[in-house]
């Protein structure tokens, strides 16, 4: 009760620190774009495949296209879940307005959980509405059907809500500044453990597999986003670039596993809980 | 917090015990790192006082009040808010607490920050919408309500710092220095309000490092110094004790010191002047009497009543050395 009171709190104060409008204005700005981006090379691809005809290039195109916007949302979701949970605790410890507000008969992990609750209810929103418009563009202008979009939605959320987890937790820690440059530089070390992985694939080096690998369980939110890759690809494109050992170093050509799922789902609650313990303890 | 919860039998005797004082603190003591904010801080408030806090800076008295309002863990020792564990949301019902920064989330306008709080204090809607202006008129910010907190003067905030502290009727009211931004015609009124809390019935425990807010308000005080309570007692007794008359002459000689010390002790002795302490003033015109007699001729005879401030600086002060 008291957690949801801080969660609508939460939601009250992203929208009048005009973060929410400030998001929405921006990610409109770039649907337009990618719409715009993607009607005129639809345009030029139906202009070459009418002279000289190429198949293959009509079907990867659609798969590349989505693959494309919805990595660029992931972008985005991360860096918005990012900002919006950086200074969660901290700052409102640096700026003094906690002490009214933990005074009064609620826990501290109503606190944690509400502050959570409205991040992740922002995020979940801003990923369904951003991966589904930008569906809706590429089966529109290009007639292009995700396999499982409501599957890959989940995954993508995921990531930006496993981040934004682990930065409540950083910030129950550290300062603001540090928590951004901590939880920042994870996002990027995340990042290039993928491509490690990928190349590593590439080249069959088991060493370098491995290291993305232990990486990406440590901070699974690239490789969410692969598992999410997956499932907007058509199957036509996957199993050409199956054959081709991976066409695009970015997205997956095979299902996220079971197991790993189910770790990414527990590493967020885990992170939750580790944040509870930790401002639970500290003095204000 | 749920955790330092006493078990339900222990705790409806606690709550239906009118004999627990207010706050009880035992032994309180906190350490940051190496540094020790309270050394072993013990006292007592009992329900309908008005308590002031007094110290100098760094004394602990701002530890004191997040130690009550269970922000702060305390290394050992323990404090009790009407028999309840300080941190017990049952305690924290009863609580109104301005911290002493007051600073509130500026983008909320005042009302609406009035709601948030009453909402976590577990206030109905319907409660909320009557009690919200009725504190806003009660803190001098009738009809400002609707204003962004950011656009508050230092003073208006400061007041809606006040009203969102009684604002849900509490028992308790911590003040950690409720008037340091206001001017004095605002000091004034927050003076009166404390009465009134007082008048209700109200206990009121006032942080404060303004000596003359406090004796103006206060039925008792605890003069804390580095983490420890060096005085404590009713405002009366602290600032009473032994009067002293001081007599302005046109000349002290032996003669006249001998004389009146019959009277009582000869504090202090200046070429027109003498500081005399007496038992009791009743012996004023005795002395009066004595000196004209005698052939001197008086100027002055001024009762002088020690001032906490002089309490005050003289226990600090002695500390210091």
């Amino acid at each position: 009760m008291n957690a949801l009171a801080i969660a609508r709190f939460t939601i009250q104060e992203a929208a009048s620190r005009r973060l929410i409008l400030a998001g929405v204005v921006l990610s409109l700005a770039f649907v337009g774009l990618f719409t715009l981006g993607f009607a005129f090379l639809n345009g030029k691809l139906a202009e070459a495949n009418a002279t000289r005809p190429n198949p293959q290039m009509v079907a990867a195109f659609g798969s590349i296209m989505a693959i494309l916007g919805l990595y660029a949302v992931h972008f985005l979701a991360s860096f918005l879940g990012l900002f919006l949970s950086v200074g969660a605790i901290s700052g409102e410890i640096d700026s003094g307005t906690l002490h009214a507000v933990l005074a009064r008969p609620i826990g501290r992990a109503d606190f944690v959980v509400g502050r959570w609750l409205a991040y992740v209810g922002l995020m979940g929103v801003y990923v369904a509405l951003m991966a589904g418009l930008l569906l809706l563009v590429a089966r529109l202008i290009a007639g292009y059907e995700a396999p499982d979009p409501a599957r890959a939605m989940v995954l993508m959320a995921l990531g930006p809500i496993l981040l934004l987890t682990l930065s409540l937790f950083g910030s129950t820690l550290l300062s603001t500044l540090a928590n951004g440059v901590v939880v920042f530089t994870l996002f990027g070390l995340a990042w290039l453990a993928g491509i490690i992985e990928f190349v590593g694939d590439a080249l069959s080096n088991e060493a370098m597999v491995n290291l993305g690998i232990v990486v990406s369980l440590l901070v699974p939110s690239d490789e969410l986003w692969r598992g999410a890759s997956y499932y907007v690809q058509s199957p036509a494109f996957l199993a050409a670039a199956t054959a081709g050992r991976g066409a695009i170093p970015f997205a997956a050509i095979a299902p996220p596993s079971t197991p790993f799922v189910i770790w990414a789902v527990l590493h967020p609650l885990v992170f939750l809980l580790l944040a509870i313990v930790s401002f639970s303890r500290r003095d204000l | 917090m749920s955790q330092t919860a006493s078990a339900s039998p222990a705790r409806a005797a606690a709550e239906g015990s009118a004999a627990a004082p207010a706050i009880e603190t035992a032994g309180l003591r906190k350490e940051y790192g190496r540094k020790v904010a309270l050394h072993d801080l013990s006292l007592a408030v009992q329900r309908g006082e008005v308590f002031g806090f007094l110290g100098p800076n760094g004394a602990g008295k701002t530890t004191t009040v997040k130690i009550l309002t269970g922000l702060v863990r305390p290394t050992a020792g323990q404090a009790r808010i009407f028999g309840l564990p300080a941190g017990d949301p049952v305690a924290r019902r009863r609580i109104g607490y301005l911290p002493e920064h007051f600073r509130f989330h500026d983008w909320l306008t005042g009302a609406d920050l009035l709601d948030f709080h009453g909402r976590l204090a577990g206030l109905s809607a319907e409660e909320r919408r009557a009690r919200i202006p009725e504190v806003l008129h009660l803190v001098g910010l009738a009809g400002r309500g609707g204003e962004r907190i950011r656009n508050y003067s230092k003073g208006m905030a400061q007041r809606i710092g006040l009203a969102q502290a009684l604002l849900h009727r509490p028992d308790l009211v911590l003040l950690d220095e409720p008037t340091s931004a206001l001017d004095p015609l605002g000091r004034r009124e927050v003076r009166d309000l404390i009465r009134g809390l007082r008048a209700e019935g109200l206990t009121v425990f006032l942080n404060s490092h303004l000596l003359s807010e406090i004796e103006m308000v206060c039925d008792r005080v605890a003069i804390v110094d580095r983490g420890r309570v060096v005085r404590s007692g009713r405002l009366a007794d602290l600032v009473g004790g032994a009067p002293e008359l001081r007599l302005l002459l046109d000349r002290v000689d032996d003669a006249l010191l001998a004389a009146l010390g019959e009277y009582g002790e000869v504090l202090a002795v200046e070429p027109a002047s003498v500081t005399l302490g007496v038992p009791d003033l009743e012996v004023a015109p005795a002395i009066a009497e004595t000196i004209v007699r005698a052939g001197y001729r008086l100027f002055g005879l001024i009762p002088v009543q020690r001032s906490l401030e002089d309490v005050f600086v003289s226990l600090v002060e002695s500390k210091e050395l």
